[in-house]
């Protein structure tokens, strides 16, 4: 008992011994206090190539207006630390939700910015990325920070992705195993505007954004990925009544096609479920059969649509090959080592299901 | 070898007490100054016709015991007169001549005196050199009746009381085997309690009753006038806040515990029962739970083991989160807080180190007076004070929170030692983690863990069974009831001799 009080005192004393880099106190981390920060919970950066402007939206109190900080310099880090010295309380990203990136300086690199939320101590890889098209995240936030705040916007869109099926959410983790794997990837973009809705998703490339996937190959995106929680289309087959069906589920699996042993193509394999949602019942099996036939025509246009992306800009932003090789394993090393997309004959096939009607009759 | 023994024994208890012949003045030199030692010619008429002396401490003893199984006898007895010795009468009174169910022939003034403290009276025959002592003690004693700190929904109200005797029979009344065997034991070179040892012969580990045995044996102190007189001398308890030894009011509960394997003790003067050894489960599980569905009893269990993480680390990991790691807590949550500390002039640390000090403050004030105003103080304190508090802000409703959720699961613990132990240690973690966030709490944690696997009841790991291995299905006995007529035995951390229980 002595010996643990004697052990206990002397680590007491410790931090009063004057030896601060033997001492405790360099080991213990710091402490602050909650009330004293600020909860920055979206953080924005843009970039014209010869500064970073980095801006932060929080506050203390849920539900009112966001508090703006940006700050300036010519790297992110130095950007952080001058938006601290603005303000008394302590800017602290451990709950940054969101990572919005201006376009240009996604065209310019996007590795910069997410490497920093790599390496902060603070930051999660798991916060959401998206980015600002035709414009900046400043911009963006500043304008819905006039009526709530940038973060409630992007909340409330990523809760009702199942809803819209406009875009997906993407981590910044995502992102950066992508880029790390197949040096391609995508991330869901927004308008600059104050509704800071989705506009599909941007394609990057060796670190940079090289191009936007708009909305119909953002819904091929979407199926591709078999995202598909509720999504509304109107289809008209040749010579019948025109009809709502909202598309409920997609599962794809993507198949590699050799010709000999030479990988020649991929191809996408959507099998698409929906229910009709208005017009007139599908009574027999012809009807049925020709809403299906429509549906599944619309879907692949979109998956081909998004697709035609991945051969354009020759990038493998959806992690085609990697998912093929799943399915193929013993062809991993002709998925994975060296595949040029535009060499590759990239389609779709899509079966679609109509399941139940909505309709009273059935 | 005598030095050493000098220092490790500086005062020995002298055995016997009192040296010398048994003689009516060495005893009146014992005794004197105390005005409730009477002594009291006797004639004995007949062939032997002499005084007998007979003493005694009033009070000690019952007035109609003396005058009827003592006094009327010598008196009317034929047979006493025709004695034609004072050793044949006395032979004769020995041998039954006189009522008393207990008499015994004394040659020593220590038997003496200490029989005479015990309620007995002694009868001096001139001439002789031994004494006659009989029992005729008082046994006045409150009547047996339902525990008061023990709730009881269903199962026997018989709880023990003060008198050593009477608790023996109600452990007899429940347990009826002749096999139960009580030990007894003298403890206390004032006080001289009578301290008993109970247990089952052919199911408890004879070894435990032996060490229980030493550990008594080797107790020397003036008195037991407390609980802790004999708890602390027979386990390591200044090593330990926790409790090591269970006790119970309920003779039920007293009784289960001796049929498992254990070794209970009962002590003259105190209304409780002890049972040896006593493992950390033990003190989660309350009397009433065998009363319970095994549904029930199991699922209440878990919720005080919760409840014991609650109360022991819901304050370290308050202050640690909000202090030293922001980001564990949800979003939300931590706007929230931010929002409760706004103008809060202290520092998370300090409040719930300040607020858990205060909670202990309103208990103990709640404890020490009159239940009534016991009852308004903590009212006043909890509610009036508190809001008040939080209205000044002084102390932020998010800390008030906290502490009065860790508080009022500490209240869950069927165990007030083990619930006293959990406070002290969660200061421990309140301030470690304050100093150092869950770094700190870690620490604390592992020492906590690092003192609880230390710690041993008569030879059986405390942590039992969830660090020790003990066989087959033990955590049954300790964690999880499952339905009764499914655990077929004992505890086998308790080596009983007997395992099997049930068929």
């Amino acid at each position: 008992m002595k010996r643990f009080i004697a052990v206990l005192l002397a680590a007491a004393m410790l931090p009063l011994s004057g030896c601060a880099p033997l001492s405790l106190t360099g080991m213990l981390p710091y402490a602050r206090e909650i009330e004293d920060m600020e909860l920055v919970r979206t953080l924005g950066v843009d970039g014209d190539g010869e500064g970073v402007t980095v801006t932060g939206s929080g506050g203390t109190q849920e539900g009112e207006n966001a508090n703006l900080v940006t700050g300036q310099a010519t790297t992110i880090s130095a950007a952080v630390l001058t938006m601290q010295s603005q303000g008394s309380s302590y800017l602290y990203f451990g709950h940054v939700g969101q990572l919005l990136l201006g376009e240009e300086l996604a065209r310019r690199g996007a590795k910069d910015s997410l490497d920093y939320v790599l390496r902060d101590v603070e930051m999660r890889l798991e916060m959401a990325l998206y980015l600002v098209r035709d414009g900046t995240a400043e911009a963006a936030m500043e304008a819905a920070a006039q009526d709530g705040s940038a973060t409630d916007r992007l909340e409330a869109l990523a809760e009702d992705v199942g809803l819209t099926a406009d875009t997906t959410t993407r981590s910044v983790k995502d992102v950066l195993a992508d880029l790390e794997d197949g040096g391609a990837s995508f991330a869901p973009a927004i308008s600059a505007d104050d509704t800071l809705t989705a506009a599909g998703y941007g394609i990057l490339k060796d670190d940079a954004l090289v191009g936007w996937a708009d909305q119909e190959a953002a819904l091929g995106i979407n199926l591709i990925l078999s995202r598909v929680d509720a999504d509304m289309v109107e289809v008209a087959p040749a010579g019948q009544a025109s009809a709502a069906l909202r598309v409920v589920g997609a599962r794809s699996v993507i198949r590699p096609v050799f010709e000999g042993k030479t990988l020649t193509g991929l191809r996408v394999e959507c099998r698409v479920e929906a229910n009709l949602a208005e017009g007139p019942p599908a009574v027999d099996d012809q009807r049925r059969q020709a809403l299906c036939d429509a549906l599944a025509e619309i879907e692949r246009e979109r998956i081909q649509a998004a697709l035609d992306l991945a051969v354009t800009y020759n990038a493998d932003y959806l992690g085609l090959c990697r998912a093929a090789a799943l399915l193929a394993p013993w062809h991993k090393q002709a998925l994975l080592d060296g595949v040029e997309m535009k060499d590759l004959t990239l389609t779709a096939q899509v079966e679609a299901v109509i399941q139940r009607s909505y309709h009273a009759d059935g | 070898m005598r030095d050493q023994q000098e220092k490790t024994v500086p005062h020995p208890r002298k055995q016997p007490r009192y040296d010398g012949p048994l003689t009516m003045e060495g005893l009146e030199r014992i005794f004197s100054d105390c005005v409730d030692f009477t002594r009291r010619p006797v004639a004995l008429e007949g062939e032997s016709a002499c005084t007998l002396t007979m003493c005694f401490i009033s009070g000690m003893v019952r007035m109609e015991r003396v005058s009827d199984y003592v006094l009327k006898p010598l008196a009317e007895d034929d047979g006493l007169r025709r004695c034609a010795t004072v050793g044949e009468a006395m032979k004769r009174m020995e041998e039954g001549a006189l009522y008393n169910l207990s008499v015994a022939r004394r040659s020593t003034l220590d038997q003496a005196a200490f029989d005479l403290v015990a309620g007995w009276c002694l009868l001096f025959f001139p001439g002789e050199r031994e004494a006659l002592s009989f029992f005729v003690g008082t046994e006045e004693k409150r009547s047996v009746s339902a525990p008061d700190n023990e709730t009881v929904l269903k199962g026997a109200r018989d709880a023990f009381v003060e008198s050593l005797r009477t608790n023996t029979s109600i452990v007899r009344r429940h347990l009826k085997a002749p096999e139960l065997r009580i030990r007894e034991q003298t403890v206390g070179r004032q006080s001289a309690t009578l301290v008993d040892i109970l247990y089952i012969d052919g199911i408890t580990d004879p070894a435990l009753v032996d060490a229980l045995e030493e550990q008594l044996r080797d107790i020397d102190i003036d008195g037991v006038f407390a609980t802790g007189n004999i708890e602390e001398y027979i386990v390591p308890a200044q090593r330990t806040p926790f409790p090591l030894v269970q006790y119970t009011e309920r003779s039920d509960r007293f009784c289960a515990g001796l049929s498992e394997g254990r070794v209970g003790m009962l002590i003259d003067g105190i209304p409780l029962g002890y049972l040896t050894p006593a493992v950390l489960g033990n003190f989660l599980q309350a009397p009433q739970d065998k009363s319970s569905s095994w549904l029930l009893a199991t699922t209440l269990t878990l919720l005080r083991y919760a409840c014991m993480l609650l109360t022991l680390f819901l304050p370290a990991l308050y202050v640690a989160m909000v202090t030293f790691h922001q980001e564990m807590i949800p979003t939300k949550l931590a706007l929230s807080i931010i929002a409760a500390k706004q103008d809060v002039p202290f520092r998370s640390g300090f409040e719930v180190i300040v607020l858990l000090l205060a909670f202990e403050i309103l208990q103990e004030a709640g404890l020490r007076l009159p239940q009534s105003i016991g009852q308004t103080v903590s009212i006043i304190g909890g509610l009036v004070v508190g809001s008040a508090a939080v209205e000044a802000k002084i102390v932020s409703p998010a800390v008030l929170i906290v502490v009065a959720i860790a508080g009022i699961a500490g209240y869950t613990m069927p165990s007030q030692e083990l619930s006293g132990a959990l406070r002290i240690w969660r200061f421990l973690l309140a301030l470690l983690a304050s100093a150092a966030g869950l770094f700190g709490a870690i620490i604390a944690t592992a020492a906590l863990v690092i003192h609880l696997a230390g710690l041993e009841s008569f030879g059986v790991p405390y942590l039992t069974p969830f660090a020790v291995s003990a066989g087959k299905e033990a955590r049954e006995h300790v964690f999880l009831r499952r339905p009764l007529p499914q655990i077929k035995d004992r505890p086998p951390a308790l080596h009983p001799l007997n395992r099997r229980k049930q068929r």
